[in-house]
């Protein structure tokens, strides 16, 4: 459960998904993970969302495929959006 | 604190005896050894506010609380876990449900068999205007489907019947009821404070819209758990409104699930708890500790057989039956027969109407109430013999 977190490169993955509840954006990590989409969970960037305090960064390339997936398993997001670490 | 011993003081002086928890209909004991260890991590390890925050200690919160909310769902075969609420027991659950879908004018039916968490927020909703029907069940505790038929009508809203009694243990058929309500266009809340974990439910089998459940008792959690499943839809208006993380920017309650009910910091170390309670049922297999709890129900019914000074109540019968049974010896008081089982004997069971005077009343025990003895996945075939033989002395001595 408390394992050490490998430092993730976070520098590739330039679209950002923003949640209404946290409980969503949790659930969006885990089911990605299940079909080996890179996926990282972030402190939810003020500029594009007040909503939720988590959001979760992953490859913008493969928007649709991430759509797919989230909408499969019942996760219910805000946005997807670009926004690239700098 | 009591654990596995308990002093007597008898005539022969003080002495040991060994505990032998039979009130597991209450709260479950003991727990499984990775549900203490999972708090205890969680206590020294984890502590952030899930959905409060995106740093590492809120995500890791929000992290337990999603894995209980997923084993829950697969415990149940819930499609979109986030249509479970966590609540902090069975009655927090039923009072959502209850209030959250009746308003004045609406009809609801629930049966005789109810425990005090269905009966008096229903008994307050009769003061607002809402109207109850009570299906009667038989003398066994069984509600036939035809007695809820005989109480529906046209502005009938909801039928709020409990999966299995908490005073004779006897199983209601669920899923002819849910496939009634169905056809009829009636929204089903069913209480299954004692059958989770003990019997298999599976939410697309059956038509529950509304499925309360407490984490203590058979999932093995620690006390201050338990959930709502709601099936689909917006139409719950929320008991409770506050903080809940998300929607911040707002003065008004989130309408998306879970967080329209779990507003305020959740209870995450007992959620902890129950995930892995949750995770050891499942391990185990539900069809597993229902087959055990019907095999000590059995060895239970066969000791006591063809002696007429016990009078049994329930149906009687394996896998129709929790691991509950209630008794009353004659010519003594359950009040007596359940001092001297506690104070002799060790095995600690509950006496009186046990919170469901409608069902003691049915069963023609109001108001002195039974002897309830109820057991669980740890309970071994030689405790059960050890009480049936305590019970048959009692019997014996009082009878000269």
């Amino acid at each position: 459960m408390f394992k050490r977190r490998k430092i993730e490169d976070i520098e590739s993955l330039e679209g950002v998904v923003t949640f209404f509840g946290s409980h969503h954006a949790l659930r969006s990590e885990e089911v990605l993970k299940k079909y080996n989409v890179r996926a990282v969970l972030i402190p939810g960037p003020r500029e594009i969302s007040p909503n939720c305090g988590v959001a979760l960064r992953f490859d913008y390339s493969k928007k649709d495929e991430v759509k797919k997936i989230l909408d499969e398993f019942f996760v219910h997001y805000e946005d997807i959006h670009y926004y690239p670490v700098n | 604190m009591v654990f596995k011993y308990r002093t007597y003081w008898g005539s022969e002086g003080i002495k040991l005896v060994k505990v032998y928890y039979f009130d597991n209909a209450a709260t479950s004991w003991p727990k499984p050894r990775s549900v203490i260890k999972a708090m205890q991590e969680y206590f020294f390890y984890g502590g952030g506010n899930p959905g409060r925050s995106g740093h590492i200690k809120a995500i890791e919160a929000g992290k337990t609380v999603l894995n209980t909310r997923q084993l829950l769902a697969s415990l149940f075969n819930i499609k979109d876990p986030s249509r479970i609420v966590f609540t902090k027991n069975a009655t927090e659950a039923l009072n959502i449900a209850l209030f959250g879908s009746l308003s004045k004018g609406d009809h609801v039916v629930t049966t005789s068999m109810e425990h005090n968490s269905v009966m008096r927020p229903l008994r307050h909703l009769e003061d607002r205007g809402v109207k109850i029907s009570v299906a009667k069940m038989d003398s066994k505790g069984w509600v036939p489907l035809s007695a809820i038929e005989r109480e529906v009508n046209e502005s009938t809203k909801l039928i709020a019947v409990t999966h299995a009694s908490n005073v004779t243990g006897t199983i209601n058929d669920i899923k002819e009821i849910g496939s009634f309500c169905k056809r009829r266009n009636i929204r089903l809340l069913v209480d299954a404070a004692q059958t989770v974990g003990v019997v298999p439910i599976d939410v697309e089998r059956i038509n529950v819209d509304l499925l309360a459940f407490s984490g203590h008792k058979g999932l093995l959690g620690p006390q201050g758990t338990g959930g709502l499943f709601i099936r689909n839809g917006n139409f719950l208006n929320p008991l409770m409104r506050g903080g809940t993380g998300s929607l911040s920017d707002r003065e008004e309650q989130p309408d998306f699930m879970p967080d329209q009910y779990e507003s305020g910091t959740l209870n995450v170390i007992g959620i902890a708890g129950l995930g892995e309670g949750v995770r050891w049922v499942i391990e185990m297999g539900v069809d597993r500790i229902m087959e055990h709890d019907s095999r000590l129900l059995e060895i239970f019914l066969d000791e006591l057989s063809g002696n007429e000074r016990f009078r049994l109540y329930g149906i009687g019968k394996a896998f129709e039956q929790t691991g509950v049974v209630s008794l009353n010896i004659q010519g003594l008081s359950p009040s007596k027969v359940g001092e001297i089982l506690d104070r002799r004997y060790g095995i600690l069971t509950r006496i009186g109407l046990h919170c469901s005077p409608h069902a003691h009343k049915t069963i023609g025990t109001f108001p002195d109430g039974t002897v309830r003895f109820s057991w669980g996945v740890f309970t071994k075939q030689k405790d059960i013999v050890t009480v049936t033989r305590a019970l048959k002395k009692i019997a014996q001595e009082k009878l000269i």
